[in-house]
């Protein structure tokens, strides 16, 4: 009993994943991921950090469907990840909107592939337009937008199909330091009333903190977890803490896990 | 005094509105004092005979040729002519175009067989097949149609296989994660994004349709705009041939302008140039 409830309580689960391509030019294999294994629980808000080329944005791939596992599987609901589906839904580093569609003709854009055009979609399309700040602006176009705003939008498309689980990559690291903080404190708003699992690439440390209930750190050559901390800093959380000893103090320990794992590749 | 009404002026409206509006008149009046001091110098040289008046006409010469002809009812004859052939031969061009090179930039087998023939085609001077064009459809209309047809084709066909070349990559993986097939990515996202391409590839083709209708009525016909030219060339009477040159040039700008329209219709999503 106690068991299977558990069980339930995974979101989303890697087991034994590896995911290896050939290079284009080279022609030898490349091992992008090695022996992935870790646990989502439901509602759970999860950062994974990592030096480039540690395969964190490998990993959302996969998650997606887009990429296939070489070994092990990638589970969701119980269900095994083959290709993508409609239970989950990404936010792009770069904002990938459709420069023909207006911001409410983008937000529905998922909706309009997956073939659920409604009176009842279109209604849940301005609620979020509304919820990430955008209303008046449903029948701007995209280039009349500022980063943050395309940002916004694409946030907004990716929960209109409401997926079980939201995949972000590095969605705020185009955009200027001030305006990023300013979308952290707002993406852990919307969260906070959606409370929708997410997984969120960052290469921020303090981004990955504020925002994450566990921080999933990545090691490169060949990307692996090398360690996850748990985030206790109680929610709601305003910018602030970003100041606080604490938030500090986890920083260094990230920091610390990431320089000792360079050190061993020799990075130093 | 006026300094200081300038300045004014430019706290009222933004500076860069002011002189937006300024460069625009500026630009346009300066543009007719050219057309118009070129009309006038070509009179003068043309009455004093600084050059002789059977090479160069006079622009008065002209509009009272203009006069005349359009009142002839072989003018309008002529002018159906080749607004008929110009017309089929543009919409196959663009019937047949548009769909090649659509295909052929989307899937690589289908462009694996046309590319050649179109690269090797895209190349060569149609102009150089027109008397076997004659000689195989005569030299009515149908001759006439196939040159313009032959050449408004390839600017059309180039434009839309770099369009489906250059398609946003990003828009396609998020198109992927939100489970488009590939049917759905095609209409949605291949085809809006060669709306300016083909736009662009239909202004060329228009130019190049013109060319081949004249170019076609020169080379052998009995009938149309080029046809008269020629003519009246042979003729001597220079003022009625600039006629026929006008006619041309005054279709050209016409299309070209309808197009803009019909750009500015498609294109509102654009980033606004300046």
């Amino acid at each position: 009993m106690n068991g299977t409830q558990l069980k339930n309580n995974v979101k989303l689960s890697s087991k034994y994943l590896d995911v290896t391509y050939i290079n284009n030019k080279t022609g030898t294999e490349v091992i992008a991921l090695q022996n992935i294994n870790l646990d989502i629980k439901e509602g759970e808000f999860i950062c994974i950090v990592g030096p480039s080329g540690c395969g964190k944005t490998t990993f959302l791939n996969t998650v997606a469907g887009l990429l296939k596992p070489s070994r092990g599987t990638i589970s969701l609901d119980n269900q095994e990840v083959d290709g993508p589906g409609k239970d989950r839904a990404m936010v792009f580093q770069t904002p990938s909107l459709f420069p023909w569609r207006t911001v409410m003709a983008n937000v529905l854009y998922g909706i309009e592939v997956q073939k659920r055009v409604s009176n009842e979609t279109k209604k849940k399309a301005q609620d979020y337009i509304s919820m990430v700040g955008l209303k008046g602006y449903e029948h701007h176009y995209p280039h009349e937008l500022s980063g943050g705003m395309q940002q916004r939008v694409n946030l907004a498309r990716a929960l209109t199909v409401d997926p079980s689980l939201l995949l972000l990559d590095e969605p705020f690291s185009a955009l200027d330091a001030q305006t990023r903080e300013f979308m952290q404190e707002e993406l852990l708003r919307i969260w906070s009333e959606t409370k929708k699992t997410s997984l969120f690439i960052t290469h921020q440390i303090d981004e990955a903190i504020y925002l994450a209930d566990r921080v999933f750190v990545f090691g490169a050559r060949p990307g692996r977890v090398v360690d996850i901390v748990d985030i206790n800093i109680p929610r709601p959380r305003d910018l602030n803490i970003k100041r606080d000893p604490k938030f500090l103090h986890l920083i260094d320990h990230i920091w610390s896990i990431i320089e000792k794992e360079s050190a061993k590749q020799g990075f130093q | 005094m006026h300094k200081n009404e300038v300045v004014q002026l430019s706290s009222n409206l933004s500076k860069g509105n002011l002189k937006k509006i300024g460069n625009r008149n500026r630009g346009l009046i300066l543009s007719i004092l050219s057309v118009v001091l070129f009309i006038v110098v070509w009179e003068v040289v043309s009455r004093n005979e600084w050059i002789d008046p059977l090479f160069i006409s006079s622009p008065l010469a002209i509009a009272q040729a203009a006069v005349i002809m359009v009142q002839e009812p072989t003018f309008w004859q002529n002018m159906r002519v080749s607004g008929y052939e110009f017309g089929v031969g543009f919409l196959l061009a663009m019937v047949i175009g548009i769909p090649v090179g659509v295909f052929s930039g989307w899937n690589k087998t289908f462009n694996a067989l046309v590319n050649p023939f179109i690269s090797g085609l895209y190349v060569t001077p149609k102009v150089t097949l027109l008397p076997v064009i004659i000689i195989a459809f005569g030299i009515g209309p149908g001759s006439k149609i196939v040159i313009v047809f032959l050449m408004a084709f390839f600017p059309i066909v180039m434009n839309a296989q770099k369009a489906m070349h250059t398609l946003d990559q990003n828009l396609i993986k998020a198109a992927r994660t939100f489970t488009a097939n590939e049917l759905q990515i095609f209409k949605m996202i291949a085809l809006p994004s060669t709306v300016p391409f083909l736009l662009t590839g239909i202004r060329l083709g228009i130019g190049q349709g013109l060319i081949a209708v004249v170019v076609g009525e020169l080379f052998a016909s009995s009938a149309g705009i080029g046809f008269q030219l020629t003519n009246d060339g042979q003729n001597l009477q220079t003022d009625r041939m600039f006629v026929g040159v006008f006619v041309i040039t005054l279709t050209g700008v016409i299309l070209t302008t309808l197009l803009g329209i019909v750009e500015k219709h498609f294109s509102s999503w654009k980033p606004e140039k300046n």
